[in-house]
């Protein structure tokens, strides 16, 4: 999911970075005050969760949150995944700097879909239902990354059918875990805190932006 | 219980049905090489992961055409002959957006004497160096010695690659002290208005 420098063409690059600068500022636009330190917590836990690499059989795979950060943030996961994105470039190498906008769209663009998807659905689900939405949005926004990863590497003059299965399969056990972590973080949220998935200016702005 | 154990086992076909392709489950690849000679040997790996079995090696020289390639074996590694000792950029792309380099050196391989350390010895007279003498004793016992060198620093270099992957507490304490103040800065910058 963290492409490199290098792997893409500039047309692809370029299209990618306006498009993530716009969701970016409408993003920053849409913040509220009060939203604030759920965006920096969940920030943070994206940019230490990618870097925590758990061995699955030979290789190892990390997690990405993006369902999660939609569900919860809508168009805010934008600036939120473009701060962490940069950071773990920075100190670690994770993704290119010049491709920096590509990752941020393909990450942030599934999770402000499942966004649109899922938070008119929650705020109306039960307890059982809303765990069971939230594993979809996990699962649904990990599926997404792996489509636009597989998309941006096409558009740079690779064969989309390979590109797509091969990250697909390797994502595979990571919409698992996703699912599974996306369910139990949704589930407690909507137990503890419901007004987070129901504030209804996120919804409202969202569906009619 | 009988949809969660359905759930579970289907979980599991997943998980058995993406273990063949572990080429591609990981975020990082990496390449690591050593010359000997003028024999490139390496071995294709994953940080935190195993190793790149089967995938593509592509050797570019210092102008960026095409010297060669190989693949890697069952255990990730290659070994390649070197037609010409000039740097060899070591390439490996795993075909999903990942992509790992490494440099040999045309010091490395030539066995040329590396009097001039960092420049490369790119003239003819030093590339022929030890081919034109040959017989000498001299050059015979350099390349003895760079090739024993070479073994015996392999195993600091891989442990300085290693160490450099390594995901370090300081680095994500900086990290999560960056979001902390661009939180802080978005906190006062709402506060003002």
């Amino acid at each position: 999911m963290h492409l490199v420098d290098g792997a893409l063409t500039t047309p692809v690059i370029v299209t990618a970075t306006v498009l993530a600068a716009g969701g970016v500022a409408l993003g920053l636009k849409r913040l509220e005050p009060e939203r604030l330190p759920q965006a920096a917590l969940l920030s943070a836990a994206f940019f230490v969760a990618s870097l925590i690499h758990v061995p699955v059989g030979p290789a190892s795979v990390h997690l990405v949150l993006s369902g999660l950060m939609g569900v919860l943030l809508g168009w805010t996961a934008f600036p939120v995944i473009l701060v962490a994105l940069l950071l773990q470039a920075v100190f670690f190498g994770y993704g290119g700097i010049t491709v920096l906008g590509v990752n941020t769209l393909n990450m942030a663009l599934p999770a402000v879909l499942c966004g649109f998807l899922f938070r008119p659905l929650l705020a109306r689900a039960g307890a059982r239902p809303a765990a069971l939405l939230g594993a979809l949005a996990g699962a649904l926004a990990i599926a997404l990354d792996a489509a636009l990863t597989g998309l941006s590497l096409s558009l740079s003059g690779r064969e989309y059918v390979v590109a797509a299965q091969l990250i697909m399969t390797a994502h595979i056990p990571v919409m698992v875990v996703e699912a599974l972590l996306t369910a139990a973080a949704v589930g407690l949220v909507h137990r503890v805190r419901p007004e987070l998935l129901t504030a209804p200016r996120l919804n409202t702005g969202e569906l009619g932006a | 219980m009988r949809p969660g154990a359905a759930l579970l086992r289907g979980v599991l076909a997943l998980l058995l049905a993406a273990l063949p392709l572990q080429a591609a489950l990981a975020h990082k690849i990496k390449v690591f090489a050593t010359a000997e000679g003028r024999t490139i040997e390496g071995y294709v790996y994953f940080p935190g992961g195993g190793r790149g079995r089967n995938l593509q090696v592509l050797f570019l020289g210092p102008d960026g055409a095409r010297l060669g390639e190989t693949a890697t074996d069952a255990d990730g590694r290659f070994r390649y002959e070197a037609a010409s000792a000039v740097d060899h950029r070591v390439v490996v792309d795993s075909g999903d957006g990942h992509r790992g380099e490494y440099v040999v050196s045309a010091a490395e391989l030539g066995g040329a004497p590396p009097a001039g350390a960092g420049a490369a010895p790119a003239t003819a007279a030093a590339r022929n160096a030890p081919e034109a003498p040959a017989g000498t004793a001299d050059a015979a016992l350099e390349q003895l010695v760079d090739r024993a060198v070479a073994r015996h620093v392999r195993p600091l270099r891989e442990q300085l690659e290693a160490y450099e992957e390594k995901v370090r507490l300081h680095d994500v304490l900086g990290g999560l002290g960056w979001i902390l103040g661009l939180f802080g800065l978005a906190a006062w910058l709402h506060a003002r208005r």
